[in-house]
């Protein structure tokens, strides 16, 4: 029997590591299963669109088809947009929570769809979803304080400590071993369960040979502080509760009072005010002479400028032109909402060098496009489809065609396929 | 320099000291093979540093401190091979059986041994059978000591180290340890222990030292079927422990 057999043994004997060690690959397992149950729903919500589309489309062209109106069609229609989950995403659901991955738009002001359900659950925004991130971020450390609070101090207080030294390979090399073992399991515990989730979500090896270290890592870092913490030579106990409250402080309080300095460093109005704008520069534009809405409108989009001049009666090309006079009246809020959201990013993701948590939480997320930069990679692309409806439309509203049924197929669709760096072969075989 | 034939505990001139507190003040001692020398004194006199001393735990200021002629402020991991060392208090693993309690340390000391060897060295000890693959959680202290003394035979190393070895021993449980320390003597160990218990070191001692403030202050050989006169033992170790308390 080799020495790391018997520190096996020992381990395996004492109850209480045994049900942690049992108890954080519970917790693994069942947060990559809820992950992948997540991202499975999202899936299943995604897929179908298509045949809840078609059908929307439809009642909308019966209608229609009376007419043959443009603006009808275009008021009607809603056209749906989606951010495919990427086969990471199970391990850290990050933003997809709390914003949506699914967006039905029309060619009315954008900003206001986008915005209109940007507000967050202060609930859930702290630890966020339970995922593989929370079990790694959050209770990992948990479990590394309760392997390590007492490794040297346990043997002080039992009275084994100097028997042990005095032996000869009892000393810091016995330490080393016995940290590296529990380092070990822990880490399988955790990497096993995740391994085979992302194996089975068609994640591709790199990015797996990527965070299983990093596991390995962000566990070493509150190891070394345990150890570190072990070395003032205090009572097991006295250990367990500074290391408590070093999680508190590393994991919980760090992390949020630095959110609150952020948010206070880097002032930006909620998503919702941009849409409330947005919404009243429509709304004032009911009040004001149509001639003076479509002269903004024409200087800002000359092509349409030949279109033929208004009548007394409603026309649908006024109202679209409102509404994208309210676009471009708070584009400027929008320009700084953005750069804002981009800042307090850039500054959350410079605390990572002195919050563990954080770097590994922001890594998680990025690999897993699941952090605000996918978030605003979605709207982008919402953005450059909602631009496509709008020349569709246009084009009949602004020349007076006629909308057949027919039409209705040209309609732009959105592309919501993304190319995954990490997306594997092993999807594809599934 | 060559220590042939030099003892397996050989101290010259050794001082230690604690800031400006002398633990030890030019300890030299002896105790040749397969003999044993009993350290008699009070608390603070310094026993404990000596046993620590030998073991690496503590650097000396000044003299020479050799283990079967291993420095062990040099080579600590070298002179605990030569060592087997019994606490005051011996602190086994209570969730692992005595044969599994033996096995472990001797792995830790770099020794492989069959279980037959390890339950014959449990027996030698005084171990009962039954007691063997029982785990520790039950065990009386004498019951403890009793494996880790078969620990110490297993491991047929030159140096034995015991540390109060019979306090809160019972006297029948007092005189089977002897009876064990006297047989891993006549193997040719030389067995260092120091204690408070006069009696004990009278009984199983060859020698024993009288440690007054850092350096042995008297030594007294055992002589004839008698051994010691324990009323001068006695009388002797009383004005030392009082000098050291006024």
């Amino acid at each position: 029997m080799t020495l790391w057999t018997h520190e096996l043994r020992l381990l395996i004997r004492a109850r209480l590591t045994v049900v942690a060690l049992a108890l954080l690959a519970i917790l693994a397992v069942a947060s990559v299963a809820a992950g992948m149950a997540e991202v499975a729903r999202q899936r299943a919500a995604i897929a179908a669109i298509p045949a809840a589309q078609a059908e929307d489309i439809s009642a909308v062209a019966d209608y229609v088809s009376r007419t043959k109106d443009a603006g009808s069609a275009a008021y009607y229609s809603f056209h749906p947009t989606w951010d495919s989950p990427s086969p990471l995403a199970f391990a850290a659901l990050g933003m997809r929570d709390v914003s949506p991955y699914i967006l039905r738009v029309r060619a009315l002001g954008l900003e206001a769809q986008i915005y209109d359900g940007d507000t967050f659950n202060p609930e859930l925004a702290l630890p966020g979803r339970f995922d593989f991130a929370f079990v790694l971020v959050f209770l990992a450390p948990l479990f590394v304080i309760a392997l390590f609070h007492d490794l040297v101090s346990g043997e002080r207080e039992a009275g084994r400590l100097r028997s042990l030294t005095a032996l000869p390979r009892g000393g810091a090399g016995l330490m080393r071993r016995r940290t590296l073992l529990r380092w070990a399991l822990l880490w399988a515990a955790l990497a096993l369960p995740f391994a085979i989730g992302a194996a089975w979500s068609g994640v591709g090896a790199s990015i797996i040979l990527l965070i299983l270290p990093l596991i390995a890592a962000y566990l070493l870092f509150w190891i070394g502080f345990a150890a570190l913490i072990g070395r003032l030579r205090w009572s097991s106990v006295a250990n367990a509760a500074t290391l408590a409250a070093c999680w508190l402080v590393l994991v919980l309080i760090g992390p949020t009072l630095a959110n609150v300095a952020i948010n206070r460093a880097v002032p930006i109005s909620q998503g919702a005010e941009i849409a409330l704008a947005q919404r009243e520069q429509v709304n004032h534009a009911w009040d004001i002479p149509r001639e003076e809405t479509m002269r903004r409108f024409y200087a800002n989009h000359p092509r349409w400028a030949d279109s033929a001049p208004l009548g007394p009666e409603f026309h649908y090309k006024w109202y679209f032109a409102f509404h994208q006079n309210g676009d471009e009246r708070v584009a400027d809020e929008v320009r700084a909402y953005r750069e804002g959201l981009k800042r307090r990013e850039a500054a959350a993701r410079s605390l990572s060098w002195v919050l563990p948590s954080v770097g590994v939480q922001t890594l998680l997320t990025r690999l897993a496009d699941t952090d605000l930069t996918a978030q605003l990679a979605y709207q982008d692309r919402i953005r450059g489809f909602h631009e496509r409806l709008r020349e569709f439309y246009y084009g009949y509203l602004f020349s007076d065609r006629s909308f057949t049924r027919e039409d209705f197929a040209r309609a732009p669709t959105f592309k919501g396929s993304r190319v995954y760096r990490h997306h594997s072969a092993f999807l594809e075989a599934r | 320099m060559n220590h042939f034939g030099a003892p397996p505990i050989l101290i010259d001139g050794l001082t230690v000291a604690y800031g400006d507190h002398r633990v030890l003040d030019e300890l030299s001692l002896h105790v040749p093979a397969g003999s044993i020398t009993a350290l008699l004194g009070g608390n603070g006199a310094g026993k404990s540093t000596t046993l620590a001393t030998l073991l690496g735990f503590v650097r000396a200021q000044a003299g020479t401190v050799l283990v079967s002629d291993v420095d062990p402020g040099a080579d600590p991991d070298g002179a605990r091979r030569k060592i087997a060392y019994l606490p005051e208090n011996v602190a086994l693993y209570e969730h692992l059986t005595a044969v599994e309690n033996a096995d472990y340390l001797l792995a830790l000391s770099d020794e492989r041994k069959e279980r037959g060897v390890i339950t014959d060295a449990l027996a030698a000890a005084g171990l009962q059978q039954r007691a063997w693959d029982q785990r520790l959680g039950g065990f009386s202290k004498g019951m403890r000591q009793k494996v880790a003394v078969a620990v110490a035979l297993l491991r047929e190393v030159p140096v034995l180290l015991l540390d109060e070895p019979t306090s809160g021993l019972d006297p029948r449980a007092t005189a089977d340890f002897n009876a064990l320390v006297s047989a891993v003597r006549d193997r040719g160990t030389a067995v260092l222990m120091v204690t408070h218990d006069l009696l004990s070191a009278a009984d199983v001692a060859d020698r024993i030292g009288f440690l007054e403030a850092g350096r042995i202050v008297e030594e007294v050989e055992a002589v004839g079927a008698e051994r010691f006169d324990v009323r001068a033992l006695h009388a002797r170790f009383a004005v030392g422990t009082e000098r050291h308390a006024a």
